[in-house]
């Protein structure tokens, strides 16, 4: 119901030209194998653990979701009706592969996973994401974080 | 996603991006992003697939071992399963609601439909654990309360502190949503998401009174509540052709 090429074609074309900042340098990362790596998600679906603050509108902040959260409660607070939601909940791991990532900790294909993990909502202009993006890099490496996976909605 | 890639790989994170969108990705231009042919609001695929799930989360998580960047996009091969109907499902009921009934009688069907879904939707807690709404901090019985009073006209409140009344209706809306799409996913046949959304906006009442209440809003003099009627109430997808 709704890819991309499902949507009304205005509301389609509004999607894939949406602005973004024009970064005039490629930052680039290594680090060690996979199996030695510290993975946290950063989501940008609006999560919000129940009962916590949701996100009102485009909110340009983070939410913490502690690796211990169960399914039960986390909960979308994204602004946008656009995107399927059913997936989510008959199953996290759409939005929020946590359950995934433990397995392959459990699995040694990857080291180890983050202690939390946080959401933005996706809807709001990147640039004022910046500054809660950088103080939030500070806190993941003070989880001993090294990789971050990105799921949008 | 890809701007955020960006920050926080300054910052000396290695990062990798899931993309629904593959165009803004191109543009963009993040560390690493994996290119996922899959709905919106789906980024690891199928529900209830952990092999296809982790499939998808590796093939994104390998990008990080890769050394030719600073600006990698691979595509991932394979459609979500799930996306395709399922013949077996049956909805929970169908009225085959039309928006443009009488406010008042949509009302009292969207209370009922709330009482009917009960027991249906009980049966998708036993079998999940879980039910996602709660978002609003209402009762069920509240939120469609809340809507059916829009419907009848009635002046929009908000009982909880800090929360708008649009802003309430807005998530009692999401709880209402979540609330029939759970109950009519429940059973052993695995509906596409566009089988319950089908259902869920031509075949109830709480579809029609939606539509019938972004209408009525938009016609309001009330800017923030045509914001929200606007925008956060009936999907583009959704929204129904004027006549």
């Amino acid at each position: 119901m709704t890819r991309l090429t499902d949507l009304p074609p205005a509301q389609a074309q509004r999607l894939a030209e949406l602005e973004c900042p024009d970064f005039a340098t490629h930052p680039w990362v290594e680090g060690p194998a996979l199996p030695q790596r510290r993975v946290a998600i950063v989501s940008s679906a609006g999560l919000v653990v129940r009962g916590e603050d949701p996100f009102r509108g485009r909110d340009a902040d983070y939410r913490a979701i502690p690796a211990h959260t169960k399914p039960k409660d986390l909960l979308i607070s994204h602004i946008s009706i656009n995107f399927d939601r059913t997936g989510f909940q008959e199953d996290w791991n759409v939005v929020f592969p946590l359950d995934r990532l433990n397995e392959l900790a459990a699995d040694g294909v990857i080291g180890e996973v983050a202690q939390t993990h946080y959401s933005f909502m996706g809807a709001t202009d990147p640039v004022l994401m910046e500054p809660h993006a950088r103080a939030l890099a500070g806190r993941l490496k003070g989880d001993r974080v090294d990789t971050v996976i990105l799921p949008p909605v | 996603m890809s701007a955020l890639g960006h920050y926080l790989e300054e910052e000396g994170l290695a990062t990798v991006a899931i993309s629904l969108i593959r165009p803004q990705t191109e543009r963009s231009r993040p560390p690493r992003a994996l290119w996922v042919p899959f709905e919106l609001g789906r980024p690891f695929g199928p529900p209830s697939d952990p092999a296809f799930q982790k499939r998808v989360i590796l093939a994104a998580l390998q990008l990080v071992e890769r050394d030719d960047g600073p600006v990698i996009i691979e595509d991932f091969p394979d459609d979500d399963p799930r996306a395709r109907p399922d013949p077996d499902w049956r909805p929970p009921f169908d009225h085959a609601a039309v928006a443009d009934r009488p406010a008042e009688t949509i009302a009292r069907e969207l209370e009922s439909e709330i009482e009917l879904l009960r027991s249906v939707l009980d049966r998708w807690v036993t079998q999940r654990g879980y039910s996602t709404v709660g978002l609003s901090g209402l009762s069920i019985a509240d939120c469609a309360g809340l809507v059916a009073g829009q419907l009848r006209g009635e002046a929009l409140t908000s009982s909880r502190e800090g929360f708008s009344p649009p802003l309430m209706l807005r998530f009692a809306v999401d709880d209402l949503k979540a609330y029939y799409l759970e109950a009519g996913a429940a059973g052993s046949a695995k509906p596409s998401s566009r089988q319950l959304g089908d259902w869920f906006w031509n075949a109830t009442a709480a579809g029609a009174a939606l539509h019938a209440i972004r209408a009525a809003c938009l016609a309001s003099s009330d800017d923030r509540l045509k914001l929200i009627a606007g925008n956060f109430m009936v999907p583009a997808a959704r929204v129904l052709a004027p006549g």
